[in-house]
Order: C-alpha cells, then structure tokens, then sequence
C-alpha cells in the first residue's frame, strides 16, 4: 500500500482531478454561456451521431414492430372509441380554419405582422436517450442546418416535452421537463384562473415522485381548479405561447405559507417520446 | 500479439456497439428503465471493457486507451459535459486490473468484482455532479432510486450476457490460432 501510493502517483492523480473538474465546469458553464459548442466538439457530435444512426435505427425498428403487434391488441376497442372523436374533430378542423384565417385577417388590418402564437414546426426522431439518472436528455436527429437553435421548446404527441440544450450541425440534445440541475427548464406559462383572471408564472422544478411539474412563486390569489389547463405564455426567450404542457393537479402552499405552489401532471408521457416537434418562432 | 488477432476487430466493434446500445436502449425500454421514481442506468459498455479483460488470455488489448476513447464519445455525445468519463472508464478497468490481483477467476468472483465497479463508477458520478452543479438529489433518494436499481439492472446484464460475450472470445481466440 506504501509503494502505491508514491510521489508520483499522487502527482498524477492530483493532475487528473483537476482537468477532470476544470473540463467539467468549463463545459457546464460554456453550455449555459454559449449558443452552440466548440466547433471541434459540435464536429465530434455529428461524426458521432452519424455512427450512432446504424446501431440506433435498428434497435428503434426491432421497437416498432413489437409495439405495434402490442397495439394491434386493442385496436377493435380503440377504434370504436376514435371513429366517435373524428366526426368532432373534423368540425373542430373546420373551426379552427375558419378562426385562423380570421385571426390571421384581423392582424393584417392592424398592421400586426407576427404574434406570440405564430410559429413553425420542425419534426425529428430521437435517436437515443442518456443512459444517466441525473441528466434526462434525448438526442434528436436534427441539428443547425435544419434550422434548430438553442432553447427552442420541444413537443411530443400531446404536450410540451422540454427545450433544445445543445445544438450541432446534424444532431441536438433535448433537456426534458423532468430535468433537476441549477440550468434546468424554466418555462414561462400562465393557467386560466375563474373569473376569468390569468395567473402567470414559472415552471421551478420537478416532482419525480409522483412525476408532475412544479409552478413555484404564485403569488396571485385568483382560484385554480384542478383539470385547468396550462399552457405556455410565450413570456421571455423564444417560447411562443400557447403550447399545451399540462393539467393542474393540486394546488398548495408553499414553504413559508406565502405564495401558492402548482402541480401540474404534464401532458406528454416524458418516458415514451419517439417523434419530436421542435417549434421555431415565425 | 492484439495486432494479429481476431480481437482488433471484435474488440472496438464490441465496444462500440455496446456504448450505442446503452443509449438506444434507454430511450426505447425508458418506460422500464425510468419509471418515477427509479431510474437504472444502463452501463453496457463498462460489462464490455471487464470481461474483455478477463476473457482475452494472453493477448493484451490496450484496454486503458479504448476505454478512454469511449469515455470521450460518451461525454461528447450522450452526457455534453466533457471531462468525466473520460477518466472514469480508464479507472475502472484500472480498479478490476487491481481487484483481480486478489481473485481466482470464476463466475462468481468476476460477478462480485463487476458489482464493485459498477457501484464504484455510479457512486463517483454522483459525487462529480453533484459538486459540479447537475444534480441535486440527496443521499438517501440517490441509494434508493438511483444506485440500488442500476447494481439491479446491470447484474441481470452480466448473468445474461456472460456466456454469450465469452463464447464470442472464445471463437475470436480460436480462429488465431488456426
């Protein structure tokens, strides 16, 4: 034990410990700083992901075709329930066009060229998740050339699922919602209260327990039901509003018994997330 | 001798195979392997690296370098925060050259050995990032939900995948000699 531990052994492994460390905190505090990484490290990504394509694309089919066996099961019920909901739905469409279009008529009148809620959509398929309990992140398959930027929100099936957090020339990572670390999602939505007030305030953490997302600091008094529907508010970044994130499930204070604590249960199943919707404000 | 083996292909594709696998899999079992709370890392590559160096014979792969190369891609590509893996992957294979100084080598010692990498490899992760800033769990949630279902998940590896892995070796080892 002696011998093992000599001078220069120590000397190295001081060494090591301290590029470790400094690499670590250079590169957490550049990801917050910058737009995109290094060069040399974005052209590692895209070489790497382009290696991970051939193990990822089998492995991603061999999933396919056991789930949809797996759907196949319950198709006959499910379907009878769906045929009822489309024949809504395509009223719904019909509206929403018609609104749309309107809405779209009303803003030329006013000289109003782009508000918070126009925005385009950019689909991409998630190559791989990292095999890591603290940092829930999902590697997509598109990257800047397609035109992906930095805290971009990023949408899943039926909701809000987290933002871009690196972006490379062919691939991007997605921090999701269920992320906890000190550069972790802060969304800005806003809930329809009763009597018709908004409240407005922030996403500040994750409750992995009982898997909902925390809207810490309200601070206004108006009544939240549970089943409200929250959205974003398209407040600060490049957000725009009115993306569907969850419902209120309970409303609470918080700890020093000053201003109310939301939980929201998220709309999307941030553990089956196969095609993303990136939204790029028009 | 690695140089005219069988091994210098098998090896690195294993490797790489392995490192992608881990992140395929966590996204397509993440119902499974993240179900709230738990959540099991998969550590496919590090089953890779301990058994190559137990099954490889005479022949000497330059473990320690090959480690290091995948401790760059997967902090790279999968965590984004350079500088850990990097260092960490090289140790433990380190940490199972020196443990297995004080071993016979059988099923069960090789188990036991991996068991001690995997809870040593986890276990500084959670240290670094935590002084780093990424995590914040505490102690006792981090015993609970995040160690003891990945030693869980990788030993399930391990048991199934020991026989496979050494008759691959084996078959790498046979044709060289032939």
């Amino acid at each position: 034990m002696r011998k093992f531990f000599s001078n220069r052994r120590l000397v190295i492994l001081v060494l090591i410990l301290i590029a470790c460390f400094g690499l670590m905190a250079g590169s957490v505090s550049m990801r917050n700083r910058r737009d995109t990484p290094p060069l040399i490290q974005q052209f590692g990504n895209d070489i790497v992901g382009f290696v991970d394509r051939i193990v990822a694309l089998p492995v991603n089919a061999v999933q396919g075709g056991f789930s949809s066996v797996g759907q196949l099961m319950n198709t006959y019920s499910e379907n009878r329930e769906l045929k009822q909901q489309v024949t809504d739905l395509a009223q719904t469409k019909v509206r929403d066009q018609t609104l749309a279009k309107e809405n779209k008529e009303l803003k030329q009148e006013l000289k109003l060229n782009k508000s918070l809620t126009d925005y385009n959509t950019i689909t991409a398929s998630v190559m791989m998740r990292t095999p890591s309990s603290w940092q829930k992140q999902l590697v997509i398959n598109k990257g800047q050339s397609n035109g992906i930027k930095k805290n971009m929100p990023v949408m899943s099936g039926s909701g809000l699922i987290g933002r871009i957090s690196e972006v490379n020339k062919t691939n991007s990572k997605v921090e999701l919602l269920s992320n906890t670390g000190e550069s972790a999602n802060r969304f800005a939505v806003v809930i329809d209260g009763s009597n018709g007030r908004n409240v407005n305030g922030i996403i500040t953490d994750y409750n992995a327990s009982t898997d909902e997302l925390v809207m810490g600091q309200v601070s206004s008094k108006a009544k939240l039901k549970k089943g409200t529907k929250v959205m974003t508010s398209g407040m600060g970044g490049v957000t725009p509003k009115g993306l569907y994130v969850g419902r209120v499930t309970r409303v609470g204070k918080d700890d020093y018994g000053l201003a109310q604590k939301v939980y929201i249960k998220p709309a999307a199943d941030l553990n089956d997330v196969n095609i993303v919707t990136v939204a790029e404000p028009a | 001798m690695y140089r005219l083996s069988r091994l210098r292909y098998v090896f690195p594709l294993g490797l790489f195979i392995a490192l992608f696998l881990d992140g395929a899999l966590s996204n397509v079992w993440s119902k499974l392997f993240f179900s709230y709370p738990y959540s099991m890392m998969s550590e496919l590559v590090l089953l890779w690296l301990v058994l190559s160096y137990y099954f490889e014979e005479n022949i000497e792969i330059p473990l320690i370098p090959f480690a290091a190369l995948a401790g760059i891609v997967f902090d790279v590509y999968f965590t984004g925060i350079l500088g850990l893996d990097i260092f960490l992957f090289p140790l433990i294979v380190e940490l199972t050259k020196i443990l297995s100084r004080y071993f016979s080598q059988s099923f069960l010692t090789i188990i036991m050995i991996f068991f001690i990498d995997i809870l040593a490899f986890i276990t500084l992760t959670y240290w670094a990032y935590s002084l780093v800033g990424i995590t914040h769990m505490n102690v006792g949630d981090f015993l609970i939900y995040t160690l003891a279902p990945t030693l869980a998940l990788n030993l399930v590896y391990f048991v199934v995948l020991y026989w496979p892995i050494q008759s691959i070796y084996t078959w790498a080892l046979k044709t060289k000699k032939s």
